[in-house]
């Protein structure tokens, strides 16, 4: 089936079968490896995508539904070679150890923080409790949250 | 079933598509394929079981695209919400917010952000798992719900629709638009509760209880139990020693009682023995209660 | 990852716990273009995928795909086709026959006479043994007087058993493997020893071993299951080799939780103390649920009895071991490698002896703890050294000073549905595997450091990071040797080809041992600068001195007091080559001579509702001693990390079977395996972290390990803690809602 998406931005056309799922287009297909296969039913939050703004499991939506849509993955997230302020403040706060679950919370902690830029503890932790880390123990996340919070808002 | 057929990379099945953008196009598609389509709402459920293997498609029907079934209105009936209304617009409508805080507590404890982002309401209710934490809430708002049928629509009570076998009362060729929650007495209080493994897990027993109080009385009442028999249930018995009495703790521990002699949970359910689902369904019915109480209490 | 022409592979599984594969018919996924394999195709080798122990000490049984398949989820053939969806077609199409063999799923039915044997035969190094009462092997060790436990004032002896965890890193195991025009392979697979992986490759398929190259790639999480070769590298390469084009195998989730788990043991411990509150003795059986295959369970029993008797003085020991084979998902490492397990057990009985002697459990650990000067043999029998550094009293006291533990509450006067207690614990773990002499566990590493034209640095080792940061701290240890910023020390991300050998990143070794690989390489490097700036400043290489000055980002060699002699690293560089001077460069191995535990200790405060049996973390204080902290925020971050894992441990976790079909409960489903999100444990403010002021002066800078400690001592803290609240203590892990109700109700009856 002939869809077209607009991926970070860009608009793009794919011809795919029904059962491919946006996950697949998006590592197989765009290269975008950033996206990542973590459980493929909704457990971890590693393939964590924007699909019209919204944070969504790319694991769970197949291409053909996001026909029209606009995708926003972590390889949009970097402005002009420069890291987002999400993306710092994971960085400067230690928050990543393997590395793995830090795109699916990057775009998680994105759309937090879009529809909620001053969030407490509670409610970050509830936002983020689809995205599932196995290395930090989420001190250091929840630290890198707060601060890229901060950061955004001076 | 064997191992081997199971794949979560990919969706091992092939199907076909469908997208259509009215109510008579997509029962058309259901009377036609039957058993073989799988209607695909948010696709929380559906897209796991195809990759376990747990369900079989060649066809799928996306009703996304069917404009009138996503919708959160106030009626002259009380409120009225879409089949595929997403759980995160529940979970944030200032309208159910406020006319019944109950359900956007429970819409808030299933999954997770992404997972409520894609889920709707009608999925949660139509794959009659018997953890569905909107059921319990739903259920003790005494929901309507309203299914197409190509001669017209029909009502159900909530209570009829989720008859108990784990499948939802449609026809081939019908399907469920949305509900109705009639409205609720003034100055209800309403509580829903929930145990799992883990605050990102389905119920292992979940509980909703609405109520009002008339001179210190309770007066309307409504006790409803999930994840603990075939079905969630409404405990008429509870609800019936509840009506009229004083709120006391001597009540209450009466009442959940009887909550948890309504436990019956199927032999093969392998994540709490009965015994322990008795014990916590009191132990959340007390919670129940007591904040409904409370509520009720501050509303009256 | 991804290449022109490559295949997607998917495995053939057996659905039975215990079967004879009597036929496979692959002609039909054949048919449809794709490339299959099956046991007959593949060398006849036996082998053990863990090398890190000495071949003496190896027990094999395994082969890359079974005839015989003994647990389900054994791989028994595969396929390889154009794309996953195509793989998975061709996968459903293979035809097998089996017939199907009895099956043990219990550690103890399996040892029972006439029991069906998992293992009739297997080898040890290269002999035949075999295998009785599916015993795969066993250690008993004695030392002291059996009196001094038998005339203890006080004894105490129980049974304990853990839970099968599933290590759940993130990323599922996965490889992508090319053959290569020269008859060789490349191989990028998700482990913790590109070095191992190509002995064993070449073990197995005969390539000579620099025709194999084992890329470095970053690891999502391992946790110590890819310190052995996964079954999906050595299936890939057999499909590679087969069809000649580069494939790619990776496991899905469901998969990936059939390939490897943690083990579970089964404890008998007697611990005997007398009233002045120092403990006796003891007596310990460990029984090992190991699963189908043997991942080196043998250096893993004598790990268990070093874990044990380096927890605290015992004048009498005795133990034996048994690694036991049943038909399930073989075991193997998991961060702690038994410590967290044996921890939790000695940590409960602890409180219980303390208890029964009327001494607080605080100071009754005090009293007893093995610390510096003491003999430490953590990693087992063969590796033995005298602990320099320790931080135990200083965790312990100044834990219990911010907790104020001599207050905490009394069991049993709370009587109300949520209950409090506070719990302490200890433990340690061993960093690295080093020791005066040689042992049955190969530990030593290597490292290549090389000046660049411009005055930086390259450096390049085997050592994988799996999310630890030791590379970074590597680069630090280096960074100050040759007092340069860090950005001047460039990580080169090697293969087998331009790296000289490391065993594995594991034994919490990435700092204290492949930090001193590092630290050696920075000082030989550090000589031949000092040399060449000798030559160039007419100076002693010896007397001159290294400073970084900040307006020119240059590090610069100068003789003190004399104006003009000076030189900057890139000067010296530049002069090197001008001058056909050569290269700065070291290559060397280096093996630590000792392997110094780090310590740690926690205090934990739960509350317990006792009408779900929910338990709720309120407040966590942490005490680290791992000497010099070189990087902060990452081993804060180990602590964190390692908390959560020992809560999800102590509550949550366990992979229960289902003897009728022989599968796991949970059927594969993470959805079915619970571990804690961000809201299931506690706020930031809440989580402690300090560390003990300690220099390890055999360790790079005086640092030791981290990673494995911060997990150990957590099981027994949060079960102390729930005792604490409950009055009621638990022989077997995890610690459930249901378990704690049970518990309740018996308590009340």
């Amino acid at each position: 089936m002939k869809i077209e998406i607009t991926v970070n931005g860009r608009k793009r056309q794919f011809d795919v079968e029904p059962n491919k799922l946006l996950l697949n287009l998006v590592r197989d297909e765009l290269h975008l490896t950033g996206t990542k296969y973590g459980c493929g039913i909704g457990e971890c939050g590693a393939c964590t995508v924007h699909l019209d703004g919204e944070a969504v499991l790319a694991c769970m939506v197949l291409a053909v539904d996001a026909d029209g849509k606009q995708v926003d993955t972590i390889e949009g997230v970097a402005e002009d070679g420069n890291l987002d302020p999400v993306q710092e403040a994971f960085i400067e706060e230690g928050a990543i150890q393997c590395g793995f679950c830090t795109p699916g919370f990057i775009m998680t902690t994105k759309a937090l923080l879009k529809e909620n830029p001053n969030p407490t503890e509670h409610e970050i932790r509830e936002y983020l409790k689809g995205n599932y880390c196995r290395c930090t123990g989420y001190v250091n996340i929840i630290n890198a949250v707060q601060s890229a919070a901060k950061k955004l808002q001076s | 079933m064997s191992i081997n057929k199971v794949n979560t990379h990919i969706i091992p099945m092939e199907f076909q598509y469908h997208a259509p953008t009215t109510l008579a196009e997509a029962s058309a598609l259901l009377e036609k394929y039957g058993d073989e389509a799988k209607i695909l709402a948010g696709g929380t459920d559906l897209i796991p079981h195809m990759k376990q293997r747990k369900v079989e498609a060649t066809h799928v029907i996306n009703i996304k695209k069917i404009p009138e079934l996503a919708c959160i209105k106030e009626t002259s009936k009380g409120i009225e919400i879409g089949a595929n209304t997403k759980l995160r617009a529940i979970e944030l409508s200032p309208l159910i917010k406020e006319k019944t805080p109950l359900l956007s507590e429970a819409a808030a404890t299933v999954g997770s952000v992404q997972i409520r982002n894609l889920g709707t309401v009608g999925g949660n209710i139509c794959n009659a798992s018997p953890s569905a934490d909107m059921a319990t809430p739903l259920l003790a708002l005494d929901t309507v719900v309203n299914v197409y049928n190509r001669e017209g629509s029909k009502d159900y009570t909530l209570e009829e629709f989720l008859h108990g076998r784990g499948e939802v009362k449609l026809e081939p060729g019908e399907l469920l638009t949305g509900m109705t929650i009639p409205l609720q007495p003034k100055n209800a209080g309403m509580a829903f509760e929930k145990v799992g493994w883990t605050t990102f897990d389905i119920a292992t027993v979940n509980v909703a209880a609405v109520l009002t109080l008339k001179d210190g009385k309770i007066d309307h009442c409504r006790v409803t139990l999930g994840a603990c028999s075939p079905a969630p249930v409404r405990v008429y018995q509870a609800e019936s020693i509840l009506i009229g009495e004083e709120p006391t703790q001597e009540l209450f521990d009466e009442a959940v009682y009887l909550i948890a002699a309504c436990v019956e949970p199927r032999e093969s359910w392998r994540r709490a023995p009965p015994e322990y689902r008795r014990k916590a369904s009191q132990a959340l019915a007390i919670d129940a209660l007591t904040r409904s109480i409370e509520k009720a209490r501050r509303l009256a | 990852m991804a290449f022109p022409n490559m295949l997607y592979g998917r495995v053939l599984k057996s659905p039975h716990a215990h079967a004879r594969v009597r036929s496979i018919d692959v002609s039909k996924a054949e048919k449809m273009g794709a490339v299959t394999i099956t046991p007959d195709e593949i060398p006849d080798v036996t082998y053990c995928p863990r090398l890190v122990s000495v071949p003496e000490a190896t027990y094999k049984d395994w082969k890359v795909l079974a005839d015989k398949p003994h647990y389900v989820g054994e791989a028994i053939g595969a396929v390889a086709a154009e794309s996953e969806e195509e793989a998975q077609k061709a996968l459903e199409a293979i035809e097998v026959e089996y017939d199907v063999l009895g099956a043990s799923f219990d550690a103890f039915d399996a040892m029972k006479p006439g029991a069906e044997q998992v293992h009739d035969e297997i080898y040890l190094k290269d002999d035949l043994l075999k295998v009785e009462n599916n015993i795969g092997c066993q250690l008993s060790i004695t030392e002291g007087d059996p009196i001094a436990l038998e005339e203890a004032d006080v004894v105490i002896e129980r049974t304990y058993r853990t839970n099968r965890r599933y290590h759940n890193q993130l990323e599922t195991k996965s490889v992508v493997v090319r053959p290569e025009a020269d008859g060789g392979i490349s191989v990028w697979s998700t482990t913790q020893t590109i070095h191992n992986t190509r002995l064993l490759l070449h073990d197995i398929y005969g390539i000579p071993m620099g025709k194999i190259r084992v890329y470095k790639v970053a690891l999502g999480g391992s946790f110590g299951s890819s310190i052995h070769v996964n079954p999906v590298v050595t299936i890939a390469v057999a499909l590679a080799l087969k069809s000649r084009r580069p494939v790619k195998l990776s496991y899905t989730r469901e998969e990936d939780i059939r390939d490897h788990c943690a083990y579970q043991m089964i404890f008998k411990l007697k611990l005997g103390a007398n009233k002045n509150g120092m403990l006796a003795g003891g007596r310990l059986e460990a029984y090992l649920d190991i699963g189908a295959h043997q991942i080196q369970a043998y250096p893993l029993l004598g790990c268990i009895v070093g874990w044990w008797v380096s927890l605290y003085k015992l004048p009498y020991k005795d133990y034996v071991g048994k690694a036991v084979y049943t038909n399930k998902v073989p075991s193997c490492a998991f961060r702690g490698y038994g410590n967290p397990q044996i921890s939790w057990v000695v940590e409960t009985m602890m409180d219980e002896l303390a208890g029964k002697i009327d001494i607080d459990p605080l100071d009754f650990r005090l009293k007893n703890y093995i610390g510096e000067g003491d003999l430490f043999w953590g990693q087992g029998p063969s590796v033995k050294s005298i602990i320099q550094s320790c931080g135990v009293e200083e965790i312990l006291t100044k834990g219990a000073e911010m907790v104020d533990w001599y207050n905490r509450p009394n069991p049993e006067e709370q009587t109300g549905r949520y209950r409090r207690g506070w719990g302490v614990g200890r433990g340690y773990h061993t960093s690295s595997a080093g020791a005066p002499v040689p042992s049955s566990i190969v530990d030593f590493g290597g490292a290549i450091l090389k000046m660049n034209e411009d005055g930086t640095f390259d450096y390049i080792s085997a050592l994988m990071d799996h999310g630890c940061g030791t590379q970074e701290a590597h680069v630090k240890i280096i960074a100050e040797e040759l007092q340069v910023p860090v950005n001047k020390v460039n990580i080169i991300r090697g293969d087998t080809g331009t790296t000289v050998y490391d065993v594995c990143t594991h034994a919490s070794r990435g700092v204290y041992s492949g930090g001193g690989a590092a630290l050696k390489v920075a000082m030989k490097v550090q000589e031949q600068i000092r040399s060449f700036a000798g030559r160039i400043l007419d100076a002693y290489p010896h007397a001159v001195r290294i400073r970084y000055d900040e307006e020119t980002d240059q590090t610069i060699i100068f003789a003190e007091g004399i104006e003009g002699r000076e030189v900057s690293y890139r000067e010296i560089a530049e002069t090197a080559r001008h001058k056909n001077w050569g290269t700065v460069a070291s290559v060397e191995s280096y093996r630590q001579p000792s392997c110094p535990p780090h310590f740690t200790g926690y205090f934990v405060n739960v509350e317990v509702d006792t009408w779900t049996g929910k338990v709720k973390l309120l407040r966590v204080v942490a005490g680290a001693d791992i000497g010099t902290v070189i990087n902060p925020l990452l081993a804060a971050g180990q602590v964190h990390g390692g908390f959560a894992q020992g809560w999800s441990m102590t509550t949550l976790e366990d992979m229960p079977y289902d003897p009728i079909d022989g599968d796991l409960v949970n059927r594969g489903s993470i959805a079915n395996y619970k571990v804690p999100t961000t809201q299931d444990l506690l706020d930031v403010d809440d989580l402690t972290v300090f560390f003990a002021d300690t220099y390890e002066p055999t360790g790079p800078f005086g640092a030791k390990g981290i990673g494995e400690g911060a997990l150990n001592p957590v099981a027994g803290t949060v079960a102390n803690a729930i005792q604490n609240a409950l009055g009621v203590r638990f022989f077997q892990l995890p610690i459930t809602p249901i378990r704690i109700l049970e518990a309740l109700k018996e308590k009340e009856e």
